[in-house]
């Protein structure tokens, strides 16, 4: 992410940002409209005149899996360069037409695709189409402008990393839980690797993965829907369509034969923590609403399982925390525990472990699952309450979906789990062999 | 890293703020098509209404999602607590939804996230708050629990016990964070406060009957606001506000008289006079070591006799000098492109990220930059950012760098309206001032009305002869820091052995 202490690939944010939702109660369904230009480049629009604002986002079929051999971070070190020159843009223009008018931009790296969006008053929609056409295809990558932000990338990295006391515990979940899917590097990479990188990847880069066929645009908020059309085949319309094959990552993680313990340490860690890790199914597939709602059982708020026995009742963990971090690939299904003071990381696996083995031998309880989907429609509705938060729905839904009417089936999918549900996804994928085990704590203790 | 090709680039860059909209730039082939018409923001009307018990309440309708937020204000907060009980109104606060006289703790949670919502309490310098955010169905059912965590906590030991444990482990945690030190030192250090979460040896000491008498003293209608936004009638509102809230009684004793704004909020102290400023030089340079930390912090800090509050006749309005002080830190560091950020980031990939903020209270504010770098750097950086708040009481601000960074303000203003959590807080902000809502209306004018004059006076009186701290592994900077601040004392303290009582 080019601004906040944060790249979203941190699988702490995994859970803020899960991509299911849903309910009894009703959601008025998005209503979207779909287009595709000849070139490739995809557009979805929602118009909601509620505010003078209007929200632009351009979504990239490209993430740190997509890091070159060697050059791990990569991705995101050039996300951060398309906010420098381009053909017809200084370096930080994207800021004057942005910031400079009341509105806000920012970007953000995933493991499996980036963004860019910005909010801006409505009647700037022509210019920003206008620019995030030119930074499609016109981008200029110099060298002082990629040493600097190289430069402010490996700050991101120390603050968000290395100045955390868990922060190389995240960082651990992602590369210890995979053998040879390229999601083991991490998105945020290395310092080393990092360091290796040069503008002409960066040219590479963008070469391969920066075109409109491998892009959505995507805008919400105040604007006439001819208009809107108009312009987008005005600058958007105009740009060739590459020849070449756009490279995709093939390689499938392999099922894990054993269990895997390994133990890791790091300066500054107050508390011992421990992780325990599943590989999940991949985005698509059907088990998926079952294991967000289990999720949200076992980890959304006070009264969730993990909270009311290891925090409340045990007394043993300031933090319990079980995610779904679903991808594009085989994602993680993770439990994590922060140890109280004085407290072990033995007595945290094995609580976790007891509360895992009890959402598989018993039934979720009925109001349980009532409430689970009680709070993701409430999460729902907030996102929905600003153009950029709509937007950002209809990315996930092209991101993990590949279709952006998922934004309005997904819910409908979470509304249809069931008690035996979730019972049965919770005893497929949460077995001995398919775990990884990481304990972590203060060095040289 | 001081040289020509950054000088280079910062003219550029200010030309294309010159001509952001109809840019000619040199090698430039096309323009960006300017904006059409403006649409018209709209500032969302509040109505207000007092109830019989001295219980404020406000609503403001907005039907576009429906979600409910409603916002219990206290006006009092960590400033009516002494430092040796320090973090004593959050835990009042955050104790509230830990039980009441006919709910347990795991009841509250489990009944206001069956219908799907939340509820927060806590405390900051100036007030406490309760918060539910609730799909607007369900708001009947969920200010039932609201209400019975205001009216009827218990406050059980084996609650406090729990938080208490909780907070040191959170602070020992956060402890370890260079940012967070940073802040947490500065608090005493710089402001004469002292940390609104506690201090290790406050919350130690805090007992039971403290926190019954903090809430005694503090929690009572005539003390509140009740702040509804989002998806309900303002008739529906008032109802629900009576029904929940109208049987709250005031104490037959509370530490304050109602209503009487003279002597409320108790008034905070003060940071070091105006006339103990010197204009080239700060105060002093405080160090806290923090071995393998993977950065430093670096702050800037100086506590203002400028408040937020400004008494006219006996009637409360805001300070005048408080549009330009927003204005100001807008330019030097309030968003992307403000000039530290231009500065530490963008020119030379020092940090990722550089700003300034203002914490206000009733009668005096605290003004502290923000960032943090590698170690090596940490000294570079201070040196930067003293120079670009000097440079704000030496020279003036262009209109072409003034004007996009008023914009910046007043566009952060109109999105944190969007939502209704973010309406409620800025609600709140007003009434824990006393200030008007009208406020609410008036804030794009005020923003758009300072003049660069307004700022570099208000610079030159407020921003000298403040304090450097600087939270980081001392042995790989303090040479260069030597260096740099050759005629300044540098006082060094181990983050180990850090007592906030004994900084001075």
């Amino acid at each position: 992410m080019r601004k906040f202490p944060a790249f979203l690939s941190m699988l702490v944010f995994a859970f803020v940002f899960s991509q299911s939702v849903f309910g009894q109660a009703k959601i008025t369904p998005l209503n979207i409209k779909q287009r595709a230009l000849p070139n490739g480049l995809k557009v979805v629009s929602l118009q909601d005149a509620s505010s003078p604002t209007v929200s632009v986002h351009v979504w990239y079929n490209v993430g740190g899996k997509n890091d070159p051999q060697g050059r791990s971070g990569f991705a995101h070190l050039f996300e951060h360069m398309m906010f420098k020159s381009t053909k017809n843009m200084k370096s930080e223009m994207m800021d004057r037409l942005t910031e400079d008018v009341g509105g806000y931009n920012n970007a953000s790296t995933w493991d499996d695709f980036t963004n860019y969006y910005e909010v801006i008053p409505s009647n700037y929609l022509e210019t920003l189409l206008w620019a995030e056409s030119d930074r499609m295809a016109n981008l200029n990558v110099d060298d002082a402008n990629f040493k600097s932000e190289r430069d402010v990338v490996k700050e991101e990295y120390r603050q968000s990393v290395l100045a955390q006391p868990y922060g190389r515990f995240f960082e651990y979940i992602s590369s210890l839980s995979y053998q040879t899917h390229p999601y083991k590097r991490g998105v945020i990479g290395n310092l080393d690797e990092l360091n290796a990188a040069t503008p002409q990847d960066a040219n590479d880069f963008y070469k391969l993965f920066y075109r409109p066929d491998n892009a959505y645009l995507i805008v919400a908020g105040n604007f006439e829907q001819a208009q809107l059309d108009a312009w987008t085949d005005k600058y958007f319309g105009r740009l060739a369509r590459p020849s070449g094959a756009i490279p995709r990552v093939t390689t499938v993680e392999p099922d894990r034969a054993q269990e895997k313990r390994q133990l890791t340490t790091a300066p500054n860690v107050p508390f011992p923590a421990v992780a325990i890790t599943y590989l999940a199914p991949n985005s698509k597939s059907a088990d998926i609403p079952a294991l967000k709602i289990a999720e949200t059982i076992l980890s959304n708020g006070e009264s969730s399982r993990l909270y009311q026995a290891l925090v409340y009742k045990q007394q043993i963990a300031q933090e319990a925390v079980f995610s779904a971090d679903v991808r594009v690939d085989k994602g993680l299904l993770y439990f994590y525990a922060i140890a109280s003071e004085g407290k072990k990381p033995e007595e945290l696996e094995k609580s976790l472990l007891a509360e895992l083995k009890k959402i598989q031998t018993s039934p979720v309880a009925a109001n349980e699952l009532a409430k689970a989907k009680n709070q993701l429609i409430t999460r729902t509705l907030q996102e929905r309450e600003t153009n950029d938060g709509k937007a950002l729905a209809i990315e996930r839904a092209v991101a993990y979906q590949g279709d952006p009417n998922a934004v309005n089936t997904d819910i409908q999918k979470l509304q249809a789990v069931t008690v035996a549900d979730v019972q049965r996804v919770m005893k497929k994928y949460f077995t001995d062999k398919n775990r990884v085990v990481i304990y972590y704590r203060q060095e040289g203790k | 890293m001081k040289n020509e090709k950054f000088k280079t680039l910062k003219v550029l860059s200010a030309l294309c703020i010159l001509h952001f909209a109809f840019l000619i730039c040199a090698k430039a082939q096309e323009t960006p098509p300017p904006p059409s018409a403006p649409k018209v923001v709209n500032i969302p009307a509040v109505k207000e209404k007092t109830l019989p018990n001295g219980l404020k309440v406000a609503v403001v309708e907005r039907k576009n999602v429906p979600l409910v937020t409603v916002r219990l204000l206290i006006k009092s907060g960590a400033s009516s607590e002494e430092m040796e009980k320090a973090g004593l109104a959050n835990m009042t606060a955050s104790l509230l939804t830990k039980g009441t006289k006919t709910r347990t703790a795991t009841q509250i949670a489990e009944q206001i996230e069956f219908l799907g919502g939340s509820i927060n309490a806590g405390a900051g310098w100036n007030d406490s708050f309760v918060t539910v955010n609730v799909m607007s169905d369900k708001l009947d059912a969920a200010m039932t629990i609201m209400s019975d965590v205001v009216l009827n906590p218990t406050f059980k030991q084996q609650e406090i016990d729990l938080l208490k444990s909780q907070s040191l482990d959170n602070l020992a945690y956060n402890l370890k964070q260079p940012g967070f030190l940073a802040n947490y030192v500065s608090s005493a250090y710089s402001f004469k406060e002292h940390p609104v979460g506690g201090t290790t040896a406050a919350l130690n000491s805090i007992k039971q009957q403290d926190i019954i008498d903090f809430h005694k003293n503090n929690f009572s209608p005539a003390r509140a606001v009740l702040i509804f936004t989002g998806d309900i009638t303002e008739a529906k509102a008032n109802l629900l506000a009576q029904k929940y809230f109208g049987k709250w009684k005031s104490p037959a004793k509370t530490i304050l008289g109602s209503g009487d704004s003279s002597n409320f909020p108790p008034k905070s102290p003060v940071g070091t006079k105006n006339s103990e400023q010197n204009l080239s030089k700060i105060r002093r340079i405080l160090v806290v070591d923090l071995p393998n930390s993977g950065q430093a912090a670096v702050k800037y800090l100086k506590g203002l006799e400028a408040g937020r509050v400004n008494y006219n006749g006996g009637k409360v309005g805001v300070n005048p000098v408080y549009y330009p002080s927003i204005v100001m830190n807008s330019v030097l560091g309030g968003g992307y492109s403000s000039r530290l950020n231009q500065e530490i980031r963008i020119k030379r990939g020092l940090s990722y990220g550089a700003g300034s903020a203002f914490s206000w209270r009733v009668e005096n504010s605290n003004f502290a930059t923000s960032t943090q770098t590698k170690n090596e750097s940490a000294a570079e950086v201070a040196e930067l950012v003293l120079d670009e708040v000097k440079k704000l009481a030496d020279k003036s601000v262009s209109a072409s760098e003034l004007n996009p960074r008023k914009l910046v303000l007043t566009g952060d203003f109109g999105r944190d309206l969007e939502t209704t959590q973010g309406l409620a807080a800025a609600l709140a902000d007003l009434y824990s001032f006393e200030l008007p809502v009208a406020e609410l209306n008036s804030y794009m004018k005020s923003v758009q009305g300072v003049s660069d004059a307004q700022i570099r006076e208000f610079a030159k009186q407020n921003l000298a002869g403040g304090d450097i701290i600087i939270v980081g592994d001392a042995k790989v900077f303090m040479d260069d820091l030597k260096k740099r601040f050759p005629n300044m004392k540098i006082e060094i303290v181990k983050a180990a052995d850090l007592d906030l009582s004994k900084l001075n």
